[in-house]
């Protein structure tokens, strides 16, 4: 995971980081200071449910983490200020992600255990996947093949560098408010996402 | 090469913007009924925030009044005899809890005591 030449990292972390002051301007109307918690959802929800599908790869499981989210921001955080919610907002749902992600590996290894992970035939059963016949609303966007590809570019990053790439760049956050909803130290997450945009720089060469 | 960095960050966050814009409606009501499930649940009150705290403590004290009982304050230990040697018009001793030897000398008892002090009053 360490990188071997520190001042490489140094000097991406700085292009990453320079460049993402520039680029702050698209979310900035995403931003405003929200006047009550019902318009503070209403102006998350759906990002929110995009962010849980990116990371959790199925919409039954995306809207139950953000249903969760919902749920205790409201009974625990409602009465903080309004400032400090979306952190705590995509600290929430970022917990419940991960939680989502665990349960599902116990349930695959649970199935492997039972089924032996062979068929009648002997041959191997496929990883145990949650059933997700919705139709894909992505494919009705116009460019939803870039979509579909930096998605599944982020995909494969460890955990972390995607946590870090998508509330940083895709949601907006700044390093601090990253930091909070991650649970690590600024540097932590400029770290991670210095490699998170290395590991996607290879990957989407031909997209660009 | 961050001029790359640039667009490849703008094109992902732009593409996530407009994703998450145009979820299909289905999921668009749920979202909605999602949230007002959200904002009619209780909230929890800052007065119920130290409720946890105050019965905690409560329990901390009566747990410890109910180990700590105070039991009567320990006496010293009195010979039965030193109770008849106050004076010789003193009460008797307890019948129940004297030794029942003591009354058969209990005269005799009397006028050593008595003989002791005056005795030593004449010193």
């Amino acid at each position: 995971m360490e990188h071997e030449d520190g001042s490489k990292d140094d000097d991406a972390e700085k292009a990453v980081n320079g460049s993402l002051a520039l680029g702050a301007a698209p979310l900035a109307d995403l931003r405003d200071v929200p006047a009550n918690m019902d318009a503070f959802l209403a102006g998350i929800e759906r990002r929110a449910w995009r962010m849980a599908e990116i990371h959790l790869g199925n919409r039954e499981d995306a809207m139950d983490a953000v249903q969760d989210a919902m749920m205790r921001l409201v009974r625990h955080y409602a009465a903080k200020p309004a400032e400090e919610w979306t952190p705590l907002f995509w600290g929430i749902l970022r917990r419940r992600i991960v939680d989502l992600q665990r349960r599902r590996k116990v349930r695959s290894i649970v199935v492997g255990w039972i089924g032996g992970g062979r068929d009648d035939d002997g041959d191997e059963l496929p990883a145990w996947e949650p059933a997700d016949d919705s139709p894909d609303p992505s494919a009705r966007l116009q460019d939803s093949q870039a979509f579909g590809d930096i998605v599944a570019a982020v995909r494969t990053l460890p955990r972390r560098q995607r946590e870090a790439f998508t509330l940083r760049i895709m949601e907006g956050l700044d390093v601090a408010e990253t930091a909070a909803a991650m649970g690590c130290s600024d540097g932590s997450v400029k770290t991670h996402l210095s490699r998170a945009m290395h590991a996607l720089r290879i990957q989407l060469e031909a997209w660009r | 090469m961050s001029q790359l960095d640039r667009e490849l960050e703008h094109r992902a966050r732009d593409l996530y913007v407009r994703a998450s814009r145009d979820v299909d409606p289905a999921i668009a009501g749920r979202l909605r009924a999602a949230r007002r499930t959200a904002l009619a649940s209780p909230h929890e009150s800052s007065a119920r925030r130290f409720l946890l705290p105050a019965g905690a403590f409560a329990v901390i004290a009566l747990a410890s009044l109910m180990v700590w009982q105070p039991g009567p304050a320990p006496t010293p230990m009195q010979p039965v005899a030193a109770s008849a040697s106050a004076a010789p018009t003193d009460l008797p001793p307890d019948a129940d809890s004297a030794d029942p030897a003591l009354y058969k000398d209990l005269q005799f008892y009397s006028w050593l005591a008595y003989n002791d002090t005056s005795g030593s009053s004449h010193r």
